[in-house]
This record gives structure tokens, sequence and C-alpha cells, in this order.
């Protein structure tokens, strides 16, 4: 009997030890998934720069690994997401030697203005759920900074005032002013075409529109649903960033495109993130 | 009660400490005021996590869970917010701190256990226009609930922990001192799939 309970009591720690410590490993290699996720934005910039330890703990700038070029290889090389972009090695290890180029490296800034959030939102608009893109910048303002909206997309805009132009076009004739403009009662109409009557190079306001519905209640937010982070701030490169909720190492804030850029292109790739023709 | 008392005597006690040196309002904070702040902002955020789990534990008596929602509803900025994604929808649904605790009890768990991994991140304090400091704090907990009928549901959120840091004054025996304060403010939480 006094065997047969010191078996099941050996049995019992055994197998008590055995899942406590499963558990424990359980724990700590989703701990090492959670360390070496990019947490925050923060920690984007600091992992960029070469300003922390693998624990997150921030360098002092007199500390020898403070911005070390070495470090920061390392840390960008963690920095790209390796499951759902096409970036080549060629051009991943070309930005990394840019930005950690001995004489003239490069950091990223949270106060920078070369760099902003287009955040996908969902609103109510005249009694339904549609998207709209806010494009955010940080600014300074009195003591210190705030995030700003920059501009919006939104497509019921986009086609709202696209004039027509030539000969088919409605115009007010050349000699309405002898007529004290009478025909303005005929041109502006609640469902007509008031943008016909505006100058050639005439350009709506998206935003001022879009404060404009917001103040008035027409349109009303609901929620956030995702954003990305897009950076122009380093001489030729273009990259972007997008959050990657993964159960692996790479995970969290990661550069999801990169792309060598000259001033043109540039300009290009602004129109088409901020949706402009 | 008494406990609470002498924990906030003591964090003011020991922010004067490391703070009552300074009379400029609300100047930048240097790096070694940046760990204490850090601390304290940590303190505060175990706190949170304390009364989250005995908010979240079937066992705790209704009046004691709600006497712990007033206690966790102080340590953050009036108006704040939890913004709640899951992995299943990336629609962040919005809930007033104390709503959040209230959904949390009435969860229809027989057993609920609430811990945090020991991971967190904290961010660099930035200065708002108003003059203070503003951080994030990120921790991450998993939940585990058991049904009466002994069904399972595990997740891990990720919790983006806001924190105000402002400057105040306070009289000791006819003295006016300096110190740091640190409060919480919205949260975001979005399931992970670690």
């Amino acid at each position: 009997m006094k065997k047969l309970i010191l078996l099941s009591l050996s049995f019992f720690f055994v197998f008590t030890s055995y899942s406590s410590a499963q558990i424990v490993g359980e724990n700590y290699e989703i701990e090492q998934q959670l360390l070496a996720s990019t947490k925050q934005l923060n920690q984007f910039f600091k992992r960029f720069n070469g300003e922390e330890d693998v624990k997150g703990r921030t360098f002092e700038p007199d500390d020898r690994q403070y911005r070390n070029e070495r470090l920061r290889k390392k840390y960008l090389s963690i920095l790209f997401d390796e499951e759902d972009t096409d970036i080549s090695s060629q051009a991943k290890n070309d930005f990394i030697e840019r930005v950690t180029q001995g004489d003239n490296p490069e950091f990223l800034n949270l106060h920078s203005t070369d760099w902003f959030a287009v955040v996908n939102t969902t609103f109510l608009y005249k009694g339904k759920e549609m998207p709209l893109l806010l494009y955010m910048k940080i600014q300074q303002e009195a003591l210190g900074y705030e995030w700003v909206i920059a501009d919006v997309a939104f497509d019921p805009y986009k086609t709202m005032f696209d004039k027509q132009r030539g000969e088919t076009k409605v115009f007010l004739h050349p000699m309405s002013h002898e007529l004290d403009f009478m025909n303005l009662r005929k041109a502006l109409v609640k469902g007509g075409v008031p943008e016909s009557y505006t100058l050639a190079d005439y350009k709506p306001d998206f935003l001022t529109i879009f404060l404009y519905e917001v103040k008035m209640g027409i349109l009303q937010f609901q929620t956030v649903n995702r954003m990305n982070y897009h950076f122009f701030g380093i001489d030729g490169w273009y990259f972007s960033l997008t959050n990657f909720n993964r159960a692996n190492d790479n995970s969290g804030w990661l550069i999801s495109d990169l792309l060598q850029v000259n001033t043109s292109q540039k300009e290009d790739l602004l129109k088409i993130i901020y949706e402009k023709k | 009660m008494n406990n609470q008392i002498f924990k906030r005597l003591s964090y003011v006690v020991a922010l004067m400490a490391f703070f009552a040196v300074s009379t400029q309002a609300q100047s930048p904070v240097d790096p070694n005021r940046e760990k204490a702040i850090d601390s304290l902002a940590l303190e505060k955020v175990k706190d949170l996590g304390k009364y989250i789990a005995i908010i979240g534990n079937k066992d705790t008596p209704f009046s004691e869970a709600n006497r712990v929602m007033d206690r966790a509803e102080e340590l953050f900025a009036p108006g704040s917010e939890m913004g709640v994604s899951s992995l299943a929808s990336e629609e962040i649904k919005y809930y007033k701190v104390r709503e959040y605790f209230q959904r949390l009890m009435a969860l229809n768990y027989d057993k609920v256990n609430i811990e945090w991994y020991d991971v967190q991140y904290i961010s660099d304090l930035e200065r708002q226009p108003d003059g203070r400091y503003v951080g994030v704090v990120t921790i991450y907990q998993k939940f585990e609930g058991t049904t009466a009928d002994k069904m399972n549901y595990k997740d891990t959120t990720k919790k983006d922990i806001t924190i105000y840091v402002e400057k105040k004054k306070t009289q000791i025996a006819g003295r006016t001192i300096e110190f740091w304060d640190v409060i919480l403010g919205d949260i975001r939480v979005s399931e992970t799939s670690v």
C-alpha cells in the first residue's frame, strides 16, 4: 500500500512539474515573441535609430551602444515584413547601407515633417457606413506637438465636383452682367452642377467639405479600422509601415513597402497615396 | 482602504523626493526623472492589472467588485475610454472605462483567470500643446475563462495604455511642493495572434 502511495505521489510530482514546466515553457516562448515584436511605432523609431537594447530599455546618448552602427544594422534587418511583401534582399541591403552610412547616417524623428499616417476609418454618411481615409501629420503647437488632419479621401467627394469642360458644358453667358446676373437663379439649384460656373482651374478643398459635414452631423465618425505610415525622409527612398499581428517574431510595426524613388517618382507616389488624380 | 491611502501617500512622497527640486512649470523631463516617472506609470498599470483580475474573478462578491471598480476608475483621467478590437473584427468598439469593467464582471464564465505576461514597453514622453506630457505603456494580458460545462476560452490581448504626466503642487507644513503625477487615459485593447 505504502509503495502504491509513493508511486502515485512520485507520478503526481513528475506530472505536475512537467505540466508547469510546459506552461513556463509556453509562456517563455510567447514572451520571447512579444519581446521581438515591434510593439509601438516609438519602438520602431528606437530600433531604427539604435537607441534601445533588446529588452526595450533606452540607451543614454553617452552610452557606447547608442546609435551604434553594428547594432543598427542588426535591428534594421528585423524591421522588415518577411512574409507578405516582395521587398528584394538587394533593396533591403542597399537601404540599410544607406541609413547606416558611416559619414552620413539617417535617423528617424517623431517630430519630422517627412512622414504621415493614413488612417482608414468608417463614417456614417447619409445613413450608410462608408470608408474614409484621413491623412494625419504631426505638428508643433504651443508647448508641444499634436497630430492633425492634413487631408481626406472620400469616394463621394471624388466625383461630386468633376466639372464638364468645352462646348457642351452649361455656363453663364458672357452678357449675364447686363441682366444683373438674373440667370444665377437657374444655375444654382439643388441637384444641379454649380461647379460648372467656376474658374477653369477650380480645385475643391475636400478637407473643408469634410469639416463642414462633420460639424453639420452629415458625416458621423464610427470607427478606425487600420492605418499605415508613410516615410519620405530618407533621401532617395520611400518606405511604409504596417502592423502585422502574427504569432512569431516577425510581428508588430514593420516595413511593408520599400522603394528607391527620384523626385518625380516621389510626386507620383504621393498622388497615389493621397488618391489624387 | 487604509492600504490605498498609504499607497497613494507613498507615491506622492516618493515622487516629491525625486522632483521637489524643480521650480519651472512643466519643464522638460530629464532622463533620470523620466525613469522615475516610468516606474510610477508601471506601478499604476500594475494596480490596474490587479483591479482587473479582481473584477474579473467570479469569486469576488458584487459589492467588493464595485468598490474595486471605483478604485480602478480613480486611476484614469475623466472621460477615458477603452477601444477594443478582436482578431475576428478589426473594427474598434469604444467603451467608457466603467462600462468596460462592468462588461468584464458580467462575462458569462464560471471561472476566470487573468494574468499578465512579463513583457512591457514604455514609450518616450512627448509634450502636448498644453505642456503636459503623454506616453504609452504597452502590456500583454492573458485571459482564460471556463464555462459551467467546462468549455475553455483563451485569448491574449495587447493593451496600449495612455499615461499623462503632469506637474502638480501640494502644501505640506505651509510649504508648496511640486511633484509629477501620472494618470491613465484611453486604452487600446487589441487581441493578439500569440
